[in-house]
């Protein structure tokens, strides 16, 4: 019997008698599990065990190019953790958003690893693996439907830029999932899906009413974030047919009504509402109680059901080659002039690489102790002793943005301006060379919701044994 | 008094990748209505910090977690070329010395 057909029957048998444990053993799969809160996860034996593996927060490079966030060998490591958990207690391990961004290269790394893991340590399971790459046809169809609006102040999406993506993922909510523990599986991997799916689709399918369930589910995808202190150990939760339980399982976390509360204002733009594909979750009447100094209790969250789903559609376009210079300056001269002096090197490097060759790459720069990091200037009260001083060229091709920094390299090191004491050179390199080619830059060019009737189509199931 | 010197958070952080989200959290009912009631917190205050019209910011007051969320757009999508700041976790420096 897999793990999901033993959880189904007991639950069904039990007819909302037997509370629900389920173990939020990671929010990033791949940047390591710490072993002695999920371990201690494990001694209280959960029902299931979930994992959020990606997110969009990281930026667009890892949808468009398909590589993964995490390196190889965490990723293996956690996985290996969470797998071994799982298959010891017989329950249902679910990994969402596979390898980052969860399109098909992500899944397809994801799963690769888990084989190898599986082949290595002579395990055997049943596989469910759930795609959630959205084909360029599909999201066509749907545009000549009207049926694609922008969320937030996106641009208005049109064929080329569905043509132009690299990758295109929907997040799959919770009815993908349940297909797949219906399917009788011990180990689902998804590809991009909502976080909260991952937690409440098992609960919601025996009878949980689904507002907790999806409450839940929010708070314990970020594992223990949720504390005081907040961090990435393993966190339990206790759902019955009223609401649930929170309690970290490092012993130094405390789940306090305050910081549970809190926690649903993290990331989210609104703190009373969640959209997820089926349905909408209300947390204004939300309560939260200490059961103890380590433990709250959280009810009242409601789920209004949406009649026609709408799914989150994200995408990537490549938009040319990136390479660096990385250098600093403590020059106090350099430092007041360097708005305008910046401006000087820009022309004196165009009309050089440009000579023969048309003006095809962007220029632009971050001078960190002055403007480097926020995103509206603001009045400067003293110049910093030293900036750091960095140029980034984004051009069509990886040798022609490479072309850029390193003349862009010479000519500010050398730039002569009215009042220079330092003739010997502008710039401190910390090393050399001090042109780094970054590689691809992507931009996310798709972040739409997408009207869709038949999920079950959109999100496929397939199932492999191990 | 500056934000800075009662708050116990000031963060932000993207609310996907077009918009900023700012939470003010509390460490008492007091402080957390001082805020609430503040005339600095409104939009029209914030949005110049921003660079952005005072329609496009709101304010939700969350008296469950002593919070103020405020949420204002990116004017640069995360990731973009130009970014400064990919997942939005250093813009919270504008609110710190606002009088409260």
């Amino acid at each position: 019997m897999t793990a999901s057909a033993r959880m189904l029957d007991r639950f069904a048998k039990s007819k909302g008698a037997e509370p629900m444990r389920i173990l939020g053993a990671s929010g990033q799969l791949g940047y390591g599990v710490p072993t002695p809160a999920f371990s201690a996860g494990l001694d209280r034996q959960p029902h299931l065990i979930g994992c959020d593996m990606g997110s969009i927060d990281i930026g667009p490079y890892y949808l468009g190019s398909g590589e993964l966030a995490t390196a190889p060998a965490a990723t293996r490591r956690d996985l290996r953790k969470v797998l071994l958990g799982a298959l010891k207690l017989k329950v249902p391990l679910v990994i969402g958003s596979a390898g980052s961004a969860g399109a098909k290269p992500h899944l397809d790394q994801t799963l690769t690893t888990l084989r190898e893991i599986a082949r290595e340590g002579g395990l055997h399971f049943r596989l469910g693996v759930l795609h959630a790459d959205i084909a360029k046809g599909v999201l066509e169809a749907a545009l000549r439907e009207n049926g694609v609006v922008p969320i937030d102040d996106m641009p208005t999406l049109d064929e080329a830029e569905v043509d132009a993506a690299e990758n295109i993922v929907g997040q799959m909510g919770m009815s993908a999932f349940q297909r797949a523990l219906a399917a009788g599986i011990d180990v689902v991997v998804a590809g991009r899906a909502c976080d909260t799916a991952i937690f409440a689709a098992l609960p919601a399918m025996v009878g949980f009413p689904v507002g907790p369930a999806q409450h839940m589910a929010k708070i314990i995808e970020c594992a223990s974030l949720c504390c005081v202190p907040g961090g990435r150990d393993s966190i339990l939760a206790t759902l019955d047919h009223d609401g649930f339980e929170l309690e970290s399982m490092a012993p130094q976390r405390r789940a306090t009504p305050v910081s549970v509360a809190a926690h649903s204002l993290y990331e989210q733009s609104d703190p009373f509402t969640v959209q997820e594909p089926e349905g909408r979750l209300d947390l204004r009447r939300a309560t939260y109680h200490a059961i103890d100094d380590r433990r709250t209790r959280v009810c009242g969250a409601a789920w209004e059901h949406a009649e026609i789903p709408r799914v989150k559609i994200e995408g990537a376009r490549r938009v040319g080659e990136r390479a660096v210079l990385l250098c600093g300056t403590a020059d106090p001269r350099f430092i007041a002039g360097h708005e305008q002096l910046l401006k000087q090197v820009e022309i004196v490097v165009r009309d050089l690489v440009c000579e023969d060759a048309a003006e095809d790459y962007v220029l632009s720069w971050r001078v960190y102790g002055v403007d480097g990091v926020r995103m509206t200037p603001i009045a400067q009260t003293s110049p910093p002793p030293e900036a750091f001083v960095m140029a980034e060229c984004i051009a069509p091709t990886r040798e022609r943005a490479a072309e850029v920094v390193r003349t862009t390299k010479q000519y500010l090191l050398h730039h002569g301006y009215e009042g220079r004491l330092c003739t010997g050179g502008n710039m401190a390199f910390p090393f050399t060379p001090p042109e780094v080619s970054v590689g691809p830059a992507y931009r996310f060019n798709i972040y739409h919701l997408m009207r869709a009737a038949d999920l079950d189509a959109l999100f496929p199931l397939e199932i492999e044994t191990i | 008094m500056q934000l800075q010197d009662f708050a116990q958070v000031v963060r932000s952080k993207n609310a996907g990748p077009r918009r900023l989200t700012l939470d003010l959290i509390f460490r008492n009912d007091a402080d957390y209505q001082r805020a609430a009631q503040a005339h600095a917190l409104t939009p029209e205050r914030i949005a110049p910090l921003y660079g952005v019209a005072a329609d496009a910011v709101t304010v939700i007051n969350y008296p469950f977690g002593r919070a103020i969320k405020i949420v204002v757009p990116r004017r640069i999508m995360s990731g973009d070329p130009g970014d400064r700041d990919v997942y939005g976790a250093q813009q919270h420096t504008p609110l710190l010395e606002l009088e409260i």
